[in-house]
């Protein structure tokens, strides 16, 4: 089964990240390198991505004449989607094991960040809907 | 560049509601409408990746405790947007991306009405800042 682990961020939680000491930031990329080839190595690993910041994203819907209107105000409070890890394990439990790896990944003096993951099975297609 | 699609969806969908209220037909359109998209995607060379998540209720929030144990908890604001699915495309310009958005946005929804839902548009980093490294 497939999961999504994925990490979410207000702004405000972009811009306190924008501030860590070059030391932190090159300790927390470092962490994230080893732990996607973990997983690569254990085989469990399907894809991994890093967004453009929440400045970076438009909110587009189509007007009545099916043209794109981009919009690019959103409230404080918006969670953004920082990026994510595809994996492919036997059961839940192991999902949440290896996204509680990601959790802790090192923060500001190489402490736990003790991160929240948001975790989230994929679906193969729209037959897992069940609709 | 590549840009990642979002799709969002309210904290009250669960499974067995919402999308799958909705009469068969619409829902075969809007999957005829979806598959139709992807094909098109594929053939300009510009799809990269496609998939649909598991609804809300499924979700669960994953924090390493302080030895490193596991704690999961399955409660969010109601407020929260949840990811339903993205695509991530190979555009050649901002533009474009919001282009196939609005496609997206236009998709059928009930009677073949199109939805006019919101899509969330960011580029995808190609890695981090030389300065992280």
């Amino acid at each position: 089964m497939k999961y999504i682990l994925m990490m979410n961020g207000t702004k405000a939680d972009f811009d306190g990240y924008a501030k860590w000491s070059k030391e932190d930031l090159q300790r927390n990329v470092a962490f994230m390198r080893a732990f996607s080839k973990e997983l690569k190595d254990a085989g469990v690993f399907v894809a991994t991505e890093g967004l453009g910041w929440p400045q970076e994203a438009k909110i587009v819907r189509a007007d009545k004449n099916g043209e794109p209107v981009t919009d690019g105000v959103f409230p404080e409070s918006k969670e953004f989607l920082a990026g994510y890890w595809i994996i492919d394990v036997e059961s839940p439990e192991q999902a949440y094991k290896i996204a509680a790896r990601a959790s802790a990944a090192p923060g500001p003096g190489g402490k736990s960040g003790s991160m929240p993951i948001e975790v989230r099975q994929v679906l193969s297609g729209f037959a897992d809907l069940g609709i | 560049m590549k840009y990642i699609l979002n799709i969002l969806m309210m904290n009250t969908m669960k499974a067995g509601a919402g999308v799958p209220g909705w009469p068969k037909k619409d829902l075969q359109a809007h999957i005829a409408f979806m598959h139709n998209l992807n094909k098109e995607l594929r053939e300009s060379g510009e799809f990269v990746s496609a998939e649909g998540l598991s609804f809300p209720d499924q979700a669960k929030l994953v924090r390493a405790g302080k030895d490193g144990t596991l704690i999961t908890d399955g409660i969010f604001p109601e407020s929260k947007e949840f990811l339903a699915g993205y695509w991530i495309i190979d555009a050649a310009t901002p533009e474009r991306a919001y282009a196939v958005a609005g496609r997206i946005s236009a998709a059928p929804g009930p009677g073949g009405t199109p939805l006019n839902m919101p899509v969330e548009v960011r580029p995808i980093l190609s890695g981090p800042p030389p300065e992280m490294l």
